[in-house]
């Protein structure tokens, strides 16, 4: 009996018990093959990992600012960081959780080409990393074949964006600016980039090389 | 333990199933019991009486339909902005770079709608004869404001009601260019986004009354004086929960489900939630008169 008919005569109680036992089973671990790589793997576990990159980078940036703040950055706005620093925290957590044994390690990340001793050095900073985080959601939805997983990141995708508009608010930057295209066919869109894109613009935050090769590119 | 792998071969009988365990409280304790690696046995039959429930009542189903739904949002939004911008009512608060601001957003509404329309061909659907009627909207620039934050979370909440409708393959000529439609909706979405958090920053702001409690994001289901509708749960609630909901990805409390205690506000505000068709567009008809 094919599998599809099996489902339609058994009904869904006996395959869900079928499938949850099959998924068990575990058959796409990604583990970085050396110290310095970093795979992100394949298909939609791949694009959640990719995911789960960029919030562990956006949660270690916070709190790292928040360990060592710079003298001129008023308490209010100090713990409005760390309201962001708890979403990317929660963001991060519950992407490894969703991925189970799929997910890649805890990395640790390069933050020395950053300017993190005063206030302006880090709203530069924090807009850099919100800003690349929404362009790698808006990038990203279309990768995945689940559209449980594109519900799930559309989700924290537009909470990015809200925290992008805040940062900008923040450095009292023109809030769309650079993010918002103004002219040409994509006017009033927001940046969109593909996997290789970001990791390039973030490849000097990562102490290892990021493996993109297996990701789904459509 | 892989929950990864359980939803996504689920899936594959029942494309909704993420939504309903997330919502399911019996089927959540379920998932959240294997996480431990107990009570592996009784938990396929709650999961499966999870995702035997009625799919979804979105009435949107075709790229067009989506498409004019998303059209209407957009030119109700842009009226709006355009009715402010030139409401004698708001000519002395609604300056500097308040009005900067309102502008930008303005353009970008109607950069939507023109992309819309364009998508859309001689499928669009025409604009409401008599436009749109926002009431006593512009009287003060607080409850101005406060119109706008409600008008941009529900765009956003409407995007993502529908991006799991749009197939990820729909790539139509727009303007003599091939664009991938799902992205585009995307890259609205994130547009609305930073629309509705920099509104609520102007909220904060002295001219609307330094209301220091509103926050870029959406802390439970508070509504900030904007009609609770638009930041409660949709049809269906498994679907579409309220934005206070804190059950994602088949855990049924992420504030203690994660191995460390997270605050309700805090969960909350790091996921928003989509909502169904038919309650955005009773938010608009309750809005505006078209």
């Amino acid at each position: 009996m094919r599998r599809r008919s099996f489902f339609q005569v058994a009904g869904a109680t006996v395959a869900a018990s079928t499938l949850v036992l099959a998924g068990c089973k575990d058959t796409e671990v990604v583990q970085p093959t050396t110290t310095n790589v970093l795979n992100l793997g394949s298909n939609d576990a791949g694009v959640l990992n990719y995911a789960y990159l960029l919030e562990q980078l956006e949660a270690a940036f916070y709190q790292k600012v928040l360990d060592t703040p710079p003298a001129d950055m008023p308490k209010e706005e100090l713990a409005l960081f760390t309201e962001l620093r708890d979403h990317e925290v929660i963001h991060r957590e519950y992407l490894k959780e969703l991925l189970g044994a799929n997910a890649i390690p805890t990395v640790e990340f390069d933050f020395t080409s950053l300017t993190l001793t005063t206030r302006a050095g880090v709203l530069a900073a924090a807009r850099t990393f919100e800003d690349l985080g929404v362009a790698a959601y808006n990038g990203a939805g279309k990768l995945f074949t689940s559209k449980a997983f594109l519900v799930a990141a559309g989700k924290i995708a537009s909470v990015e964006a809200r925290h992008a508009a805040f940062i900008h608010d923040l450095a009292q930057a023109p809030a769309f600016t650079g993010v918002v295209e103004t002219s040409g066919r994509y006017t009033g869109m927001a940046t969109a980039l593909t996997p290789l894109q970001v990791i390039e613009a973030a490849v000097k935050f990562f102490p290892f090389t990021v493996i993109t090769s297996g990701l789904p590119t459509a | 333990m892989n929950l990864f792998k359980i939803i996504a071969e689920l899936e594959k009988v029942d494309p909704e199933v993420m939504d309903r365990l997330s919502h399911r409280r019996s089927a959540l304790s379920a998932l959240g019991d294997f996480s431990k690696k107990m009570a592996l046995a009784a938990a396929p039959i709650a999961v499966g009486s999870a995702f035997n429930k009625a799919m979804g009542q979105n009435t949107l189903t075709d790229a067009n339909g989506i498409l004019n739904y998303a059209l209407l949002l957009e030119r109700l939004e842009y009226s709006f902005y355009d009715q402010a911008l030139k409401a004698a009512t708001l000519t002395g608060t609604l300056t500097g770079a308040a009005r900067t601001a309102i502008e930008t957003i303005r353009a970008h509404e109607l950069a939507h709608v023109n992309l819309l329309t364009a998508a859309l061909g001689s499928n669009a659907a025409p604009a409401p004869a008599n436009g749109f009627d926002f009431g006593s909207a512009f009287a003060t620039y607080p409850g101005f404001l406060t119109v706008a934050q409600a008008l941009e979370d529900t765009g956003v909440r409407a995007y993502k009601g529908q991006a799991g409708n749009i197939p990820r393959t729909l790539n139509p000529t727009v303007g003599g260019a091939v664009v991938n439609l799902l992205t585009v909706a995307l890259q609205i979405h994130s547009v609305e986004a930073r629309h509705a958090a920099h509104i609520r920053y102007m909220r904060r702001g002295a001219t609307a009354g330094a209301q220091s409690t509103i926050f870029p994001w959406i802390n439970n289901a508070d509504a900030n004086g904007a009609p609770a509708v638009v930041y409660g749960a949709g049809n269906p609630v498994a679907t579409f929960p309220a934005e206070s909901n804190l059950a994602q990805g088949g855990i049924s409390n992420l504030a203690t489900g994660l191995g460390t205690t997270y605050t309700v506000e805090d969960v909350s505000a790091a996921f928003d939630e989509g909502l169904d068709n038919t309650t955005v567009t009773a938010i608009a008809r309750a809005t505006a008169t078209f």
